[in-house]
C-alpha cells in the first residue's frame, strides 16, 4: 500500500480534479468550508468509510468512492457471485462465480486503483459489534433487504451519545442509503438522531406483493396465483425432496413450473412461464447496470460532500426514475416522533448491584419520573434477548417470578446494559440504560 | 401471455446472465441491443462510464474515436485506465479494459481525433445505431451534428464538468411503441361495448344471486350494468363531473346486498366498481395518438416508409372503418375480485376481440405493403399484435439539430423563455457555451491553472455576456455561476460522470430498443443540489 | 436546514478486526414485540403459552371458543415473529386439525391481516381477535377449505354436525380429525 503520497508529482496531477474543488472556495460551498489541501489529506489518509453490500450498488460505490478520494474503505457482503450478477456487477467475471463478492470486489479495486485500500469482509453485518462500526466516519448502504437496512440503522443509532439528553454530534455516523428497482431508484442521507431514519420512513418501501390465501386456493385468476399456490400449499404438502424450496435449484423451479402449469391449465389461466415462476419464487427484482450506476454515483457524491463539507448534503431523500426521460425529485423526509429506532433517547437509571428486581419494579411504578402500572422488562445480553419479568402474561409470569427476589447482580446484569421496559403508560417500549453502583458505595 | 410455454424450460447461459434486464425490455429488446453498434467520441471518464453500462447488458458492438494520449489527470477519474496507461493512446488503453467487461461484446477504436475522422473518412459514421460524444468543441459539434442529422442517426452530446452534468440529444424522428407507462388505465370499452362483451354481460343477472356469487361478480360487470342504468337517465352520457360520478357511485352502492340486520355486506367487488368510476372515461383517440395519425408520414406512405408509419396508417384506416372511432382493443384485463370462471370468461372475451382487431389490422398492413411495393415479410403478425396492444400509449419525438443551437436567431427564441426563471438550471447550459467560447479565445479551460482563477472569472464573464447579448437575452442574475464554473477549471469529478454516464447509457438503450420515452432534448444534472432538469430546445 | 458538523474533527477509534456479535442494543422488532406481548389483552377464551420466556418471538395461542359452532373445542396456533416485525406480519399456523372453511388441513389460515392487509400499526392482539372471530363467524365466501364452506352455505345443520364430529375425533368424509374437545 502507498503512503500518503501527497508530495509525489504523480499523485498531485492525478488528483488535480479533486484538488480544484477542495482547494478553491466557491459560492455554493457550505458556510464552514475552508479551501485547503488539508481536506484532501483528511479524505485520503484519515477518513474511514464502510460500504455495506458488494452487489449492484456496492461494486459501483467502491469505484466511485475510490475516485472521489476515499482510500480507507471497508466492504461487507455475505454473498457469493452468481451468473445473473454479471449484467451489472462489473467487478466480477465468469471465472469468479462462486467466490465471495466482497473479496473479489476489494481485490479488483485495489489492483486497478493505485493507493486505494479496500478491506473485504465476507460475512454478515450481524457478525460485527459496536466497536467495529464505531471506527467509521460514514456508512454507505447498497442493500436489497429491509431487514438488513433496519439492522444497520439500529446499530448506528445505538452508537449515539447523549449528554443530559442532548445529542453529542461527534457520535453521529451519517448513513447514506441507496436502493434500486428496475429503472427506479432512491438515495437518502441519514444523520442518525437528527434526520429521518430508516424506521421513520418504513412506509416508503414498497410492500411485498401478497395474494389472499383464499384467492390462491379457490379463485385463482393470474398465473402468479397458480405459482403461489404451488409454493405455499402444494410444496409443503407433497414436499418432493423433503426440503424447503431452494430458488436456486433448477430441479425445484422445474417442479414448481410443472405443477403451476398444470394448475393454470385446469383453470384456463394463460401466462405461466418459466421466467415468471422463477421471478415469483425467488421474488426477483429486475435490475440494470445504468440505474445502479446512477444511484451509486449520487450516494458517492453525498459521501464526498459530507466528508469534505464542500457543499450541503442532500436534505434528505431523492427519488430517481428514467422510464420517461430522466426524473428526479428531492425532498425532506420527516422524522417520526415516535419512531421505534431513533426517537429512543436511552434514559440513564442508577441502581445498586444488590438491588432486587422487585425493588427496581417498585421504583418504576412509584417514582414520579415513571409512574408505571405493569412494566414488563426484557434485556439483551450476549446477543440474546432475556425476559426479566412480565406480570401480564400468565405463562411468562410463572417462569420469571423467581427473578423478582434476585438482585441485579445475581441476574447477571452489568453496568451499561439496557433494560427494555414496556408499560401501558407509554406508547413505546422505553429503553433504560443501567448504571450499576457498587453495593458498598 | 403472448408466447406459449417453451418445451424445455431450462434456460440458456445467456438468458441466465441477462435475466434481471430481460424482465424489463424483453427478449426482443435484448435482440435489438445485441445487434446495435454505438460510437463513442472521446473516452474520458464520462465516456467510459456510458460504455460500461452498455457493454454490461450486452450491446452488439462499440467503436471509440479518440486521438488523445492518456494523462495523469485521466488516471484520476477514469476506471478503464490504470497507472501503466499514461502516455498511451487513450482509445487503445480504454478499449482493452472495457472489453474485459463482457466477452459477448465486440469493440474497436480509431486513435484519431473526430476532426481527423470527419476530414479523412466522411462515411465513417454511416452505420452506427447511436453516436455519443463527450467534451467536443463548438466547431466539431456543428459539423458532426449536421452530418448525423442527415444520416438520421441519434446523437447525444454530453459533458461532465465539475459538479455539473449536461446532455443534448439530437434525433430527427424517433417512434416508440412500448413506452412502459407506470399507470395504465385499463381499456374496458364500457361506454362502447363490443357485441361479445355486451352479450356476455347481458347474460348475467346480478339481482338473483346469492351472496357468495354476488360478491364474486367482476367489477367490470357491475360497473357496466350501473353505467347503463345511469346513461338511461342521462341521455347516454358518461359521468364527467364530480356530482355525476357521485350519482353513479350511489347507483352501485345501492346494489350491495344487506345482511339480516339491514347492514350492507363487505363486497370488495362493489368497492372496486365504485373506485373505478374515477377512471371511467369515454373511449376515444388520445390527442398524442391523433397527432401521429394526422402526421404527414402517416398519411402519405412511400416505398421508404418505416414499419411504424405503415402500421400507423393501417391504424388510421382501422379507426375510420372497423374501429368506428376507437383504437384496436388492448385485450388485457386487470386483476379484480372475482371467481375464476367468471373472470377467465371475461378475460377471454376481451382477448378474442383484441385478436380479431389485430387480425383486421394485419390484413390492412399487408394491403398497404403491397400498395407501396414493400415486401410482405417486412412486418410480421407479431409486430402488428405488439403494436395493437400499445396504440394508446405510443410516442413520437421530432427533435432539433444541435447545429441550430449555434444559430443565434433560432437559439435566442428557444432559450429566452427558460432564462426568465433566474433559478433555472439551464443557466449551466449557457455557462458551458461560455466555456466553449473561452477555450476558442484563450486555449485553456477557465480556471485550469491555480494562478489564473481570478483573471479567468473576468474573462469568462465577458464571454458569457457576449453570448447572451448575441441571443438578445439580459445579463445573468448573479455572478455566482461564473465563479463556480471557474472553480472547476475543466475538472471532471468521477461521481458526476458516473451519474450522467448511467443516464446517457439508458437514453442510448431507449433509442436502440425503441422502448421508453427518451429525454427531449436537453438534460442538466446539478450535483450541488442533487437536482436534474430537462428542457426542450 | 441541517446544521452540519464537521467529520474532520472527529477522531475515530474502534477495532478493525471483526468481533462476534455481543449486541447490547435491542432491535426495533424486539422493542415492538416486548410492547405487544406486555400489553396482550386476551379475551377470556384465549390463552398464550411461551415455552421459553426469553423468546418472545415464538409462542402459542390457545383458543377455546365458548359460543358458536366451535364451542367446547381447543385450538392451538403457533406464532413466529420475524426480524422484520412489524413491517411484516408474524407467521401463524393452526396446529390443531380443524374442520373450518377458512383453515385448511395443513393449518394455513385465511385471515386478511395475516397477509395482504397487514399493516405495521396492527399488533399481536389484532391477530388474536381476528382468529377468535374466525371461530365465531366462519366465512364461507372466501374459503380455504372449499368443501366445508359449501356445506356451511347450503346446510348449516349438517355443518354443525360435521364440526361436532371433527371435534369429537372422527371422519368427516374421508378426512380424519383428532379429538380436540376441552
Amino acid at each position: 500500500m502507498m503512503g500518503s503520497g501527497d508530495g509525489s508529482d504523480n499523485l498531485h496531477h492525478r488528483w488535480s480534479h479533486l484538488r480544484k474543488i477542495l482547494e478553491r472556495p466557491g459560492p455554493f460551498c457550505h458556510p464552514d468550508f475552508e479551501a485547503s489541501p488539508e481536506t484532501l489529506n483528511f479524505l485520503m489518509n484519515s477518513c474511514k468509510i464502510l460500504v455495506i453490500g458488494a452487489g449492484g450498488l456496492g461494486c459501483e460505490l467502491l469505484k466511485d468512492l475510490a475516485y472521489m478520494g476515499f482510500r480507507n474503505i471497508h466492504v461487507i457482503d455475505m454473498d457469493t457471485i452468481e451468473l445473473s450478477n454479471l449484467n451489472r456487477q462489473f467487478l466480477f467475471r465468469h471465472k469468479d462465480i462462486g467466490k465471495s463478492k466482497a473479496e473479489v470486489a476489494a481485490n479488483f479495486i485495489n489492483t486497478r486503483i493505485q493507493g486505494c485500500h479496500v478491506v473485504p469482509h465476507f460475512s454478515k453485518i450481524q457478525d460485527f459489534d459496536e466497536s467495529f462500526y464505531r471506527q467509521f466516519h460514514i456508512v454507505v448502504c447498497g442493500l436489497d433487504s429491509i431487514v438488513a437496512r433496519r439492522w444497520i440503522n439500529g446499530m448506528i443509532i445505538s452508537l449515539l451519545n447523549y449528554e443530559n439528553g442532548v445529542l453529542d454530534t461527534c457520535s453521529i455516523i451519517p448513513i447514506i442509503d441507496g436502493g434500486t428497482e428496475g429503472f427506479k431508484g432512491n438515495v437518502r442521507v441519514i444523520l442518525p438522531g437528527m434526520t429521518a431514519c430508516i424506521d421513520c420512513t418504513l412506509d416508503l418501501f414498497p410492500p411485498q406483493i401478497t395474494y389472499p390465501l383464499c384467492t390462491i386456493a379457490n379463485t385463482p385468476r393470474l398465473p402468479e396465483h397458480c405459482i403461489e399456490y404451488v409454493k405455499v400449499i402444494q410444496w409443503p404438502k407433497e414436499n418432493p425432496w423433503s426440503v424447503p424450496i431452494d430458488g436456486d435449484d433448477p430441479q425445484h423451479i422445474s417442479w414448481i413450473y410443472e405443477k403451476s402449469s398444470e394448475r393454470a391449465a385446469q383453470f384456463s389461466i394463460p401466462g405461466v412461464t418459466y421466467r415468471l415462476v422463477q421471478g415469483v419464487v425467488k421474488n426477483i427484482i429486475p435490475a440494470v447496470a445504468s440505474t445502479n450506476a446512477v444511484v451509486a454515483a449520487a450516494c458517492a457524491t453525498e459521501a464526498f460532500k459530507l466528508a469534505t463539507s464542500c457543499c450541503l448534503p442532500l436534505n434528505n431523500y431523492m427519488v430517481f426514475n428514467d422510464l420517461e426521460g430522466v426524473y428526479t425529485y428531492a425532498y425532506e423526509a420527516e422524522r417520526k416522533e415516535d419512531c421505534l429506532a431513533c426517537s429512543q433517547v436511552p434514559q440513564k437509571i442508577e441502581f445498586k448491584a444488590d438491588c432486587k428486581l422487585e425493588e427496581l419494579i417498585a421504583h418504576l411504578c412509584e417514582s414520579a419520573q415513571f409512574r408505571m402500572r405493569s412494566p414488563g422488562i426484557t434485556t439483551q445480553t450476549g446477543g440474546h434477548s432475556r425476559t426479566l419479568y412480565m406480570s401480564t402474561v400468565a405463562s411468562i409470569e410463572q417462569q420469571t417470578r423467581g427473578n423478582l427476589r434476585r438482585t441485579l447482580q445475581e441476574l447477571g446484569l452489568s453496568d451499561g446494559d439496557q433494560l427494555l421496559v414496556a408499560d401501558p403508560t407509554s406508547p413505546n417500549t422505553v429503553v433504560l440504560q443501567l448504571k450499576l453502583l457498587n453495593s458498598t458505595t | 401471455m403472448s408466447s406459449p410455454a417453451p418445451k424445455s424450460p431450462e434456460q440458456s447461459e445467456k438468458n441466465k446472465k441477462y435475466d434481471r434486464q430481460l424482465r424489463l425490455w424483453g427478449d426482443h429488446g435484448q435482440a435489438a441491443l445485441e445487434s446495435a453498434h454505438v460510437c463513442l467520441i472521446n473516452a474520458n471518464g464520462l465516456g467510459t462510464e456510458i460504455l460500461k453500462s452498455l457493454i454490461l447488458p450486452g450491446i452488439g458492438a462499440f467503436t471509440i474515436v479518440d486521438g488523445e494520449k492518456v494523462t495523469e489527470e485521466d488516471i484520476g477519474c477514469n476506471f478503464f485506465l490504470d497507472h501503466d496507461s499514461v502516455g498511451k493512446s487513450r482509445a487503445q488503453a480504454t478499449i482493452q479494459l472495457l472489453l474485459e467487461l463482457n466477452p459477448d461484446v465486440r469493440g474497436d477504436y480509431v486513435d484519431e481525433s473526430v476532426e481527423q475522422v470527419l476530414e479523412n473518412n466522411p462515411d465513417f459514421f454511416n452505420n452506427f445505431s447511436v453516436v455519443i460524444s463527450t467534451q467536443i468543441s463548438e466547431r466539431v459539434i456543428i459539423r458532426l451534428s449536421k452530418k448525423l442529422w442527415e444520416l438520421e442517426i441519434p446523437f447525444i452530446a454530453c459533458q461532465s464538468y465539475g459538479f455539473i452534468g449536461y446532455a443534448r440529444i439530437q434525433v430527427q424522428e424517433h417512434t416508440v411503441i412500448e413506452t412502459h407507462p407506470d399507470n395504465e388505465v385499463p381499456d374496458l370499452r364500457l361506454d362502447k361495448p363490443f357485441p361479445s362483451l355486451k352479450e356476455l354481460i347481458d347474460s348475467i343477472d346480478i339481482s338473483k344471486m346469492e351472496l357468495k356469487d354476488h360478491a364474486h361478480v367482476p367489477y367490470v360487470v357491475i360497473l357496466y350494468k350501473c353505467l347503463q342504468q345511469w346513461q338511461q337517465e342521462n341521455e347516454g352520457q358518461i359521468p364527467k363531473t364530480y356530482r355525476e360520478k357521485e350519482s353513479l357511485r350511489k347507483l352501485i352502492r345501492a346494489e350491495i346486498l344487506n345482511n339480516d340486520d339491514g347492514i350492507p355486506h363487505d363486497e370488495e367487488n362493489f368497492e372496486e366498481a365504485i373506485k373505478a368510476v374515477n377512471t371511467l372515461a369515454p373511449t376515444n383517440i388520445p390527442s398524442h395518438v391523433r397527432e401521429i395519425l394526422d402526421d404527414e408520414s402517416c398519411i402519405n406512405l412511400t416505398s421508404k416508409s418505416k414499419p411504424f408509419w405503415i402500421m400507423a396508417k393501417a391504424l388510421r384506416e382501422f379507426v375510420e372503418n372497423e374501429g368506428a372511432g376507437a383504437l384496436p382493443l388492448r385485450g388485457t384485463l386487470p386483476d379484480m375480485t372475482a371467481d375464476t370462471e367468471r373472470y377467465i370468461h371475461l378475460q377471454q372475451v376481451y382477448h378474442s376481440q383484441a385478436a380479431k382487431d389485430a387480425e383486421v389490422m394485419f390484413r390492412r398492413v399487408q394491403q398497404l405493403l403491397r400498395e407501396i411495393n414493400q415486401s410482405p415479410d417486412s412486418i410480421t403478425e407479431k409486430d402488428v399484435k405488439l403494436f395493437c396492444k400499445h396504440t394508446s400509449t405510443m410516442h413520437l419525438v421530432r427533435g432539433s439539430c444541435i447545429a441550430d443551437d449555434y444559430d443565434n436567431k433560432i437559439f435566442a427564441q428557444k432559450l429566452a423563455p427558460h432564462l426568465e426563471d433566474p433559478e433555472s438550471a439551464l443557466v449551466y447550459a449557457v455557462l458551458l457555451r461560455g466555456v466553449d467560447r473561452f477555450r476558442i479565445a484563450h486555449g485553456t479551460y477557465p480556471g485550469e491553472y491555480d494562478d489564473q482563477v481570478e483573471p479567468d472569472i473576468v474573462k469568462l464573464k465577458s464571454c458569457v455576456s457576449k453570448l447572451l447579448n448575441e441571443w438578445s437575452c439580459g445579463p445573468l442574475a448573479k455572478d455566482d455561476y461564473v465563479h463556480e464554473i471557474c472553480r472547476y477549471g475543466g475538472g471532471e469529478l468521477h461521481s458526476i460522470s458516473a451519474f450522467v454516464g448511467g443516464c446517457i447509457a439508458q437514453e442510448t438503450i431507449k433509442f436502440i430498443t425503441s422502448q421508453y420515452k427518451p429525454i427531449h432534448n436537453t438534460f442538466i444534472y446539478d450535483g450541488i443540489t442533487s437536482n436534474t432538469a430537462s428542457f426542450t430546445l | 436546514m441541517i446544521k452540519l458538523f464537521s467529520l474532520k474533527q472527529q477522531k475515530k477509534d474502534g477495532e478493525a478486526a471483526p468481533k462476534a456479535g455481543n449486541q447490547k442494543k435491542a432491535s426495533a422488532a424486539q422493542l415492538r414485540i416486548t410492547k405487544d406481548i406486555n400489553e396482550l389483552n386476551l379475551p377470556k377464551t384465549c390463552n398464550t403459552e411461551f415455552p421459553d420466556p426469553d423468546d418472545l418471538l415464538s409462542f402459542k395461542l390457545i383458543i377455546c371458543p365458548d359460543e358458536g359452532f366451535y364451542r367446547g373445542g381447543r385450538f392451538s396456533f403457533s406464532f413466529k415473529v420475524g426480524p422484520n416485525y412489524p413491517h411484516e406480519p408474524p407467521k401463524v399456523k393452526c396446529e390443531t386439525p380443524v374442520y373450518h372453511p377458512n383453515i385448511d388441513l395443513e393449518g394455513n389460515v385465511c385471515l386478511n391481516i395475516l397477509r395482504e392487509d397487514w399493516k405495521p400499526v396492527l399488533t399481536i392482539n389484532s391477530i388474536v381477535y381476528g382468529l377468535q372471530y374466525l371461530f365465531l363467524e366462519p366465512n364461507p365466501e372466501d374459503p380455504l377449505n372449499k368443501e366445508a364452506a359449501e356445506v356451511l352455505q347450503n346446510n348449516r345443520r349438517l355443518f354443525e354436525q360435521n364440526v361436532q364430529k371433527a371435534m369429537r375425533g372422527g371422519y368427516v368424509g374421508s378426512v380424519y380429525f383428532e379429538r380436540c374437545l376441552k
